[in-house]
């Protein structure tokens, strides 16, 4: 088995609601509400939610932008959540993100060079030089034309913003990179351009995705190991085969049935499935959630499948199963 | 590798013309542009050489010197282009030295206010939470003071009372306007991804303030420069007008302009407060009117964006 | 509702107390204490400091200070050193002055804007906006009191149709007579400042218009047939005015620091020009008391404001 490069440990992100007349905390919007998985060396983590299921805020708090309300991040032995650890390690030479929206992560008042130019300059020390040779390499390797370093972003495509993008995040060299819904804001023909560099540069430096998406079919063409979120919480996690074929959980399966399938002779089946699975999530909320509409504890069902529901209903879902 | 350097460098040649999309340099391209507020800027240049320029060839001692017998010539005579005052100083020259002081201190007190404003605005928009919290509670009340009353008393009580004192006193009220706008910019730039990208790329807050989040200010702030100059000569010369601006010895526009407050002079006596009014419509219009053509192309490049 | 006003009026206390301890400061700064205008130049030096004692001028700081307050909660302002008077009654009739000229003020001055800022919105870019933008760049670039002279130059001295001074003429009788007097002199300067008033109020107004104009909800009325003209007053133009109606407290704030220099150059006997009167004369008492009175006109026009923009704005509530 693959070594574990980022371990997450009941992690929770909560943000308080305010209300009343004295302006004091009532609730909170549980954004990540006690998550747990693990990242190995060299993989492409999955994790897929709907908007609002805390998936980016995961993401935030794993790069350290985001402040954990508990739980603990750890790499290399050390809890990441705390800023004192990061700055102990370098944590974000070796963890980096890519961003959703390629025209707001770039600077707009910056030139390229001095965009991907950033963290080599905060984290290593080299000669003009050297940094400019770097950032040509780097331009190179997401295959921008060189003289794109005097530009600024808004004279690039949203695809090529987007290369400048994950060029910044491998300019220190990673470990990991989470990617934020990296090619959800690009059109599909650039989309599968985007991804087979990231793929291609994963390959060549043995780097870690920690892969956020909405999109089940993407995720597919990336991960090996999926987690599905919802509500602040894993309602499943397994390989991708667990997920994609053996499905357990009403969420995950919805997920599945709402993939448009290009499929014209059994088009009325398929419908037909999705609204079974529609009705079922409907009616029987009772049976996936608790009684406060949220996510049940994981159950392990296999070494690398977990799924959250009560003991019984996994026990009435593998019969079913046979 | 050395063909395709070279490549890089001839191409280098030809991108330079790359301008970001807002910035000083933008601001000048707009102003060229726009004729009419290429007019005004000209304006303003010769104004300036005008009262700067002719400064240097004046002695305050000089020009501010009582000599009751040369009182109240009108227009042109015995060699004073514009007259001369109650005692028997020269107008041209007091306009010269005034319009000066009036400017000077404009531009003293939009630097201080514009970097404390801008300071202050950052840190609060940049960190927000409690010292947000805390700075625009301040900010608030400083707002709610009867400010102007509050400045004519204090030039009155400070003892030593000078030009340095009234560009203090006024900096200390006025740059909570600024602030706040900066403020409530910063605020909206902080959850951008651009600032969380810098914070993963290993920056400071500081350097993150400075090198990420002011250079997309610098449009907005040469705006509220520009407009915070005007409104600050403005000032000046509104409390010089009453009396509680620049001391007596000091001349300024609004002391000139003043002596139209005595029915006497309004019509028997134009020459001694036509000029500074003149001088101050064309100072506060032509810098107004540049403000808002870079105001104009600043909010058509947002509406592009 | 009422939560949001309460909760505005607490917010208000902190604020009128540091108000208060600024000013009490800013008056011990002052020459001179409340005896000076009681002392008659035979009064001897030791009943003077038998005086000071009596009256706890010789009391730590924090006891005059709340006996300070406690004697402006009953309406006890002190004594002009000039006059001779109590403060109260010295302020009370040039307050009246400057209630009615800032009345008149704010009348005009949203008669004049609303129209203007409903045709600048309505007629974008057309000619009508355009005269008024420049109009509205000449009010906001003129400095106030330029204006204002520039004004009086030519309505009062040049054209003679208007008084050069003062707020009743001495020979008015009977009420009609001494109305039409009032309004005859108020009338020059309150147009004049309402001019220079409006200019806030245009732009925002103007902004508001172009800005819904092309929000969706209009898009939707339009494409569903409603007529243009129904369009306009009932979408874009409620939705346009109503925030304008929160500018009347900034409006007022807005007045009463300008009213000393219009009071000044029309020597208009109102608040504004008995201040710049007691500067001149190092008439302390009169002067702490206007800072005062000044500094919560100023407050009240910003709950005023805050409170209109909560009952216009149902966001801004608290839940």
């Amino acid at each position: 088995m693959a070594k574990e490069i980022l371990q997450i440990k009941d992690l929770r992100v909560l943000f308080p609601i305010r209300s009343g007349f004295w302006n004091r905390i009532t609730d909170y919007v549980r954004a990540v509400d006690g998550v747990n998985f693990s990242i190995n060396e060299g993989e492409t983590y999955g994790l897929i939610g709907e908007s609002g299921s805390g998936k980016s805020t995961t993401g935030k708090a794993i790069v350290g932008v985001q402040k954990a309300t508990s739980g603990q991040i750890i790499y290399d032995g050390l809890d990441v959540t705390k800023a004192h650890n990061r700055k102990k390690i370098s944590y974000n030479k070796d963890v980096q993100m890519i961003f959703q929206d390629s025209m707001s992560s770039l600077n707009p008042r910056k030139r390229i060079e001095d965009i991907i130019a950033e963290p080599i300059r905060n984290f290593e020390d080299l000669t003009t030089d050297e940094e400019r040779k770097r950032v040509q390499e780097l331009l190179d390797i997401v295959g921008m034309p060189s003289d794109s370093i005097y530009k600024f972003p808004h004279e690039f495509s949203g695809g090529q913003r987007q290369r400048i993008g994950v060029a910044r995040a491998v300019a220190t060299n990673p470990k990991l990179i989470v990617a934020d819904e990296p090619t959800s804001a690009l059109d599909l023909s650039v989309q599968a351009q985007v991804l087979n560099f990231m793929k291609h540069i994963q390959q060549q430096y043995n780097i870690s995705y920690l892969f956020i998406s909405h999109d089940l079919g993407v995720v597919k063409h990336m991960s090996e190991n999926i987690a599905i979120m919802h509500r602040g919480r894993l309602v499943e996690v397994g390989t991708r085969d667990e997920i994609y074929n053996h499905p357990m959980h009403i969420y995950t399966k919805r997920l599945l049935s709402a993939i448009p399938k290009v499929d014209v002779e059994h088009r009325e089946e398929n419908k037909r499935h999705r609204e079974e699975v529609e009705a079922e999530f409907q009616h029987d909320q009772k049976r996936w959630y608790d009684e406060d509409g949220r996510v049940f504890p994981l159950q392990q069902l296999s070494p690398t499948h977990w799924v959250a529901l009560p003991k019984q209903e996994v026990q009435a879902q593998m019969k079913e199963e046979k | 590798m050395s063909n395709k350097k070279k490549s890089t460098q001839t191409k280098q040649d030809q991108t330079q013309v790359s301008l970001p999309p807002s910035g000083f340099k933008v601001a000048v391209r707009e102003i060229w542009r726009d004729k009419i507020a290429l007019t005004a800027f000209i304006v303003i240049c010769l104004i300036l050489l005008l009262t700067f320029g002719g400064s240097l060839f004046l002695k305050k001692s000089q020009v501010t010197e009582i000599n009751i017998a040369e009182a109240y010539y009108g227009w042109g005579q015995a060699g004073h282009i514009f007259g001369t005052d109650d005692g028997g100083r020269d107008i041209f020259k007091l306009l010269i030295m005034g319009g000066r002081n009036s400017i000077l201190i404009g531009l003293s007190v939009t630097a201080i206010d514009e970097t404390l404003g801008l300071l202050i605005g950052l840190i609060a928009g940049y960190f927000g939470g409690t010292v947000d919290a805390v700075i625009m509670r301040i900010v608030d009340f400083v707002q709610i003071l009867p400010q102007f009353p509050i400045i004519i008393v204090l030039t009155t009580v400070i003892p030593n009372y000078n030009a340095f004192v009234l560009v203090g006193l006024m900096s200390m009220f006025y740059w909570t306007t600024t602030a706040r706008l900066f403020r409530s910019f910063v605020l909206s730039q902080r959850g951008r991804d651009y600032v969380l990208a810098s914070k993963t790329s290993g920056s400071s807050d500081w350097k993150i303030m400075f090198r990420e989040v002011l250079p997309n200010i610098t449009s907005m702030l040469i705006i509220d420069v520009v407009l915070t100059v005007a409104g600050n000569i403005g000032i000046e010369t509104s409390l010089s007008f009453l009396g509680y601006g620049l001391p007596i010895t000091t001349p300024s526009l609004g002391t000139l302009i003043s002596f139209a407050n005595d029915p006497a002079n309004v019509v028997a006596r134009p020459w001694l407060w036509v000029p500074a009014t003149v001088l101050l419509l064309l100072i506060s219009m032509n810098i107004n009117y540049v403000g808002r053509a870079l105001q104009r192309a600043g909010d058509a490049r947002q509406r592009e964006n | 509702m009422w939560k949001t006003v309460l909760r505005r009026f607490l917010i208000m206390i902190p604020q009128l107390i540091i108000l208060s301890m600024l000013v009490f400061l800013l008056a011990k700064m002052m020459p001179g204490d409340p005896f000076t205008g009681m002392i008659n130049p035979n009064s001897d030096a030791r009943e003077i400091a038998r005086l000071r004692q009596a009256y706890g001028l010789n009391d730590p700081w924090w006891v005059q200070y709340c006996r300070w307050v406690g004697n402006m909660f009953h309406g006890d302002l002190g004594q002009s050193y000039i006059q001779h008077v109590p403060v109260a009654s010295l302020i009370w009739d040039r307050a009246v002055n400057t209630f009615w000229l800032s009345l008149l003020t704010v009348l005009l001055t949203y008669s004049i804007a609303i129209p203007m800022g409903i045709s600048a919105g309505r007629h974008q870019d057309e000619w009508q906006d355009q005269a008024i933008q420049i109009f509205n760049y000449i009010t906001f670039a003129v400095p106030g009191f330029v204006f204002y002279i520039l004004g009086i130059w030519l309505f009062s001295f040049t054209l003679g149709w208007f008084p050069i001074s003062g707020s009743v003429s001495a020979n008015a009788s009977g009420f009609w007579g001494v109305l039409g007097s009032r309004l005859y002199h108020m009338i020059l300067p309150a147009i004049l400042y309402a001019l220079i008033t409006t200019t806030t109020i245009v732009q925002y107004l103007r902004t508001g218009i172009v800005d819904n104009k092309v929000e969706d909800y209009v898009r939707t009325a339009r494409s569903k047939g409603v007529p243009e003209n129904v369009v306009f007053h009932k979408h874009i133009l409620r939705n346009s005015v109503l925030p304008i109606v929160a500018f009347l407290g900034n409006t007022i704030t807005g007045l009463l620091s300008g009213s000393m220099i219009i009071e000044s150059v029309f020597s208009y006997p109102g608040m504004g020009k008995l201040f710049l009167d007691s500067i001149s004369q190092r008439d302390y008492t009169t002067l702490t008391a206007l800072i005062l009175l000044f500094g919560m006109l100023t407050l009240l026009g910003n709950l005023i404001s805050d409170i209109l923009l909560s009952i216009v704005d149902p966001r801004i509530r608290v839940k």
